[in-house]
């Protein structure tokens, strides 16, 4: 029973991180909305398992709601937002190999600055605890190194999906409304910067986030 | 009871400043005036009470402000400097009622000057660290936006208040650190447990606190080199806020370097005293020598501010000197005459910033080069300005002569003495306290001779009316004090003797000899204002007997020193510049002295000269050298900074990135 557990745990965790670096390595849209669609409902599965160990009716509710918003309704929205346009991250700040590497040294770096918090939480969950910061940096990285809007709102789910991890991992169990509340921001951010990325291509035709800078100012 | 008192002048000054903001502008200057004279007045029965029963005034509250709530102790050392403010304030207060400005009299200056004077009294009962920053950057915060006020008439205003905004600030991010350093190491941000536990702070942490007391303390204080501000924004600031920022304000400065020297960190290492005389000694000179050579009458007031200043924290760093190569009384006699010299500083200044905002305001200009001859058309302002004159230049029988006296005592009786540090320092102080003293003599000789005396040097000058009585009323508390304890320093004596004993916690039996005469307990030579006094009336009775005898003899009038000439001009007398001149001369390469000679000629012949125009301007060294150099290398690194946030999203979350990945490696 608990070694199913655990490894039901490690196997939906590793998930979440292993889609972040993917979200890195793919430049078509529509394959890294695949991703970003796995990665929630891996992020729920957590969650999920979780609840179900503990045996927390709220937990398991707050699974449900984030396989609804991660899995589903986000992913559709950043494909509307991307109005079925099959464009692709054609010169990324740092190219896709350069990348890689990167967020292969911030795994490295998240596994040992967070390794103080993993014995501190301790058993299975707490171990899985660098997962999440790792699922963090990368999000970072993405939101740094891609030129789209797409792939910017993309980068910021990561960064959220990252936290909620590490928040699951450590507390077992965030409280029902924080998490609801939490995850209906995301998808508030998610929706304004979707009718950005429109009055963009609608202003200025196709261009890249990159080229805004006369404001600054 | 004194707490209660404590907590009425605050009350009362704020009250002042409500006046200020809603009185209707007919009454404004009357009201405001007068509520914070009756704040002054408060303040005052505070700092007498205080002084003559020892007991210390204790307000505290937990609210008010954050982090420990406001805090207020003042003590004999604290009640000695607020009673100095007060009095001051009260003066430049009925001075205020008469003197005519329109942007003094404006909302916002009738609102502020009530709370720079409450912030004045506060300063020094200030009994923790929040409290002190919160007092201290309320007085820095009001004084500027008073030297503000007349920036719309003259362009000179804001460039002087910019230079002191930059310095305050400067300072105040000094005081910070310095203060907050104690704090953290003495676990407390109380001044009595910091006192109480900072002979257990590593050395390291007490030296650097106190050199960086000094740094923000010695701006407020105008110390060279960071007096720049002082000369540019004293003169610049209305006639009654000069005579604050000059005779209140530079004095707490004083009173936060020995509040932290002494107090708070109970005296060091000779190192710190000897590096506290020798910034003295250059500000002394400094000071006195471009006052000796100013044509403004304001910035000469204000540069010999710095001068005397300079003796100040002479005489301070001679006092630590002592405490620390073992000669416990010349200490406390080295202390009581730096406090004793504050006090009379802010006596003879005020009194004569008060008189000089008078004469600006009768005549219209502070260019001594185009006053002169005011003495016949003004003359209880004039006769006042001079008493200040004398009392600055150590005449007797006025107070700074006094003081002096006794700083030089103290300097002379430590001089047979076997420490390497004393034996070249003492001497080192006496010579510049000997120049210095000369120097002033010069400059006050020339401020009163060339503005007082003589003919009016040009056409408006000649209608130049006496002012309204409240304005010479104002000064001429002052003067009256300076004459009084000039007589009598017994009077104050005392007070001061208990202020330096209460912050040096010295056990040290009276080292003076106190009474009509004045003098180190043990040594020879002592001094009796009184008589001195009294036999320079007795020689001006008889020589003046002497003169009405000899006038029965025929007397053939014509001009004094006029070479037997009848016509005398105004041109044919000195000016300030001509009379400053050989010292420019003399002093060339620190002076750096700028000159613009433009002759032109008759069309028919080059032999002829149609006019010649000469311009002379004095820099100082210390802003061409110094503050130039660190101003454009504060714009390169701006300029360059600036290029770092170009604009681009991606920069900016980068940032975020490389700070995230510092702090866990930092952390982890």
């Amino acid at each position: 029973m608990s070694s199913a557990y655990s490894s039901t745990l490690t196997l939906a965790a590793g998930a979440v991180l292993i889609c972040a670096v993917v979200v890195l390595w793919v430049t078509s849209t529509r394959s890294m909305l695949i991703v970003v669609a796995t990665q929630g409902t891996a992020l729920g599965c957590v969650a999920m398992t979780l609840g179900v160990h503990v045996g927390d009716a709220g937990l398991i509710a707050t699974a449900a709601v984030e396989l609804a918003v991660k899995g589903l309704a986000i992913p559709v929205l950043i494909d509307r937002a991307a109005g079925g346009a099959l464009d692709r991250e054609r010169r990324p700040l740092v190219n896709v190999p350069a990348s890689l590497v990167a967020s292969a040294a911030l795994i490295v770096l998240a596994f040992t600055a967070a390794r103080g918090v993993a014995t501190f939480v301790g058993a299975t969950s707490g171990a899985l605890v660098p997962v999440g910061v790792a699922t963090l940096l990368v999000g970072f990285l993405v939101l740094v190194s891609r030129r789209r809007p797409i792939f910017q709102m993309v980068g910021l789910l990561l960064v959220d999906n990252g936290i909620a991890l590490v928040a699951f991992l450590c507390t077992a169990g965030v409280p029902f409304l924080i998490e609801v509340g939490v995850s209906l921001d995301v998808l508030l951010a998610v929706v304004v910067l979707m009718v950005l990325a429109q009055r963009l291509r609608s202003e200025f035709g196709d261009l890249d986030l990159d080229e805004l800078r006369e404001l600054h100012d | 009871m004194t707490a209660d008192l404590l907590i009425a002048a605050a009350l009362v000054g704020l009250l002042a400043a409500a006046a200020g903001a809603v009185a209707p502008e007919r009454l404004r200057a009357e009201v405001v005036s007068v509520l914070t004279v009756v704040a002054s007045g408060c303040g005052l029965a505070v700092a007498l009470g205080v002084l003559r029963s020892g007991r210390a005034a204790v307000v505290h509250t937990g609210r008010l402000l954050p982090l420990g709530g406001l805090s207020l102790r003042l003590d004999r050392f604290g009640a000695l400097f607020v009673a100095v403010s007060a009095v001051v304030a009260i003066s430049a207060m009925i001075f205020r009622l008469g003197y005519e400005s329109h942007a003094l009299s404006s909302r916002t200056a009738s609102c502020v000057l009530p709370l720079f004077v409450t912030a004045l009294i506060l300063v020094p009962a200030a009994a923790s660290v929040t409290t002190f920053l919160f007092v201290w950057e309320l007085m820095a915060i009001t004084s500027l936006l008073l030297v503000l006020v007349d920036h719309r008439r003259r362009s000179e205003v804001a460039a002087a208040a910019q230079w002191y905004a930059v310095m305050t600030q400067f300072g105040a991010a000094a005081l910070l650190v310095a203060l907050v350093l104690l704090a953290t190491h003495a676990d407390s941000q109380s001044f009595i447990a910091i006192a109480a536990r900072s002979a257990g702070v590593p050395a390291w942490v007490r030296s650097t606190a106190f050199a960086l007391a000094v740094v923000g303390f010695g701006s407020k204080a105008g110390m060279v080199p960071l007096h720049v501000w002082l000369p540019r924004a004293h003169p610049e600031a209305p006639g009654p806020v000069s005579a604050l920022m000059s005779a209140a304000m530079v004095n707490l400065g004083i009173y936060g370097i020995i509040r932290v020297g002494d107090g708070l960190l109970g005296g060091g290492p000779a190192w710190w005293w000897l590096l506290l005389m020798g910034l003295g000694a250059l500000s002394a000179l400094f000071g006195a020598l471009h006052a000796a050579t100013s044509t403004d009458l304001k910035r000469l007031l204000a540069y010999s501010t710095t001068d005397n200043m300079g003796l100040v924290l002479l005489g301070i760093g001679a006092s630590g000197l002592f405490a620390s190569t073992g000669h416990p009384s010349l200490a406390l006699v080295a202390l009581v005459a730096a406090l004793l010299h504050v006090v009379f500083h802010a006596v003879f200044k005020g009194s004569l910033f008060l008189s000089a905002g008078s004469i600006q305001q009768a005549s219209g200009t502070r260019d001594l080069d185009r006053l002169g001859g005011l003495l016949q058309r003004m003359p209880v302002t004039g006769s006042l300005f001079l008493v200040g004159s004398a009392a600055i230049a150590a005449l007797p029988p006025l107070c700074g002569f006094v003081s002096e006296w006794l700083l030089l005592q103290a300097l002379l009786h430590g001089l047979p003495s076997s420490d390497l540090a004393l034996a070249i320092a003492l001497p080192v102080g006496v010579a510049v306290l000997a120049l210095t003293g000369g120097l002033t003599a010069l400059t006050f000789v020339k401020a009163a001779g060339i503005g007082l005396l003589g003919q009016p040097r040009r056409a408006q000058a000649v209608e130049t009316r006496e002012v309204r009585r409240s304005m010479w009323a104002g000064a001429g508390i002052l003067a009256t004090l300076c004459l009084v304890f000039g007589v009598a320093p017994f009077l104050i004596l005392p007070a001061v003797l208990d202020a330096a004993r209460t912050v040096t916690a010295s056990h040290v039996l009276d080292p003076l000899v106190r009474g009509w005469h004045v003098g180190l307990a043990g040594a020879p030579g002592a001094l009796a204002p009184g008589l001195l006094g009294l036999g320079l009336l007795a020689s001006v009775v008889l020589t003046a007997g002497i003169r009405r005898a000899l006038q029965r003899a025929a007397v053939r009038r014509t001009e004094a020193w006029g070479c037997g000439r009848e016509l005398q001009t105004a041109r044919m007398q000195y000016t300030a510049t001509s009379f400053g001149e050989p010292l420019t001369r003399v002093f060339e390469d620190v002076l750096s002295p700028a000159h613009d000679l433009d002759v032109s000629h008759v069309a028919e012949s080059r032999y002829y000269v149609e006019a010649a125009t000469f311009h002379t301007s004095l820099e100082d060294a210390f802003e061409r050298h110094g503050y130039r150099h660190a101003a454009s290398a504060l714009g390169w690194w701006g300029r360059l900074a600036r290029r770092v946030p170009n604009g681009s999203v991606h920069r900016y979350l980068a940032f975020g990135l490389v700070a995230l990945v510092v702090v866990l490696v930092v952390l982890g």
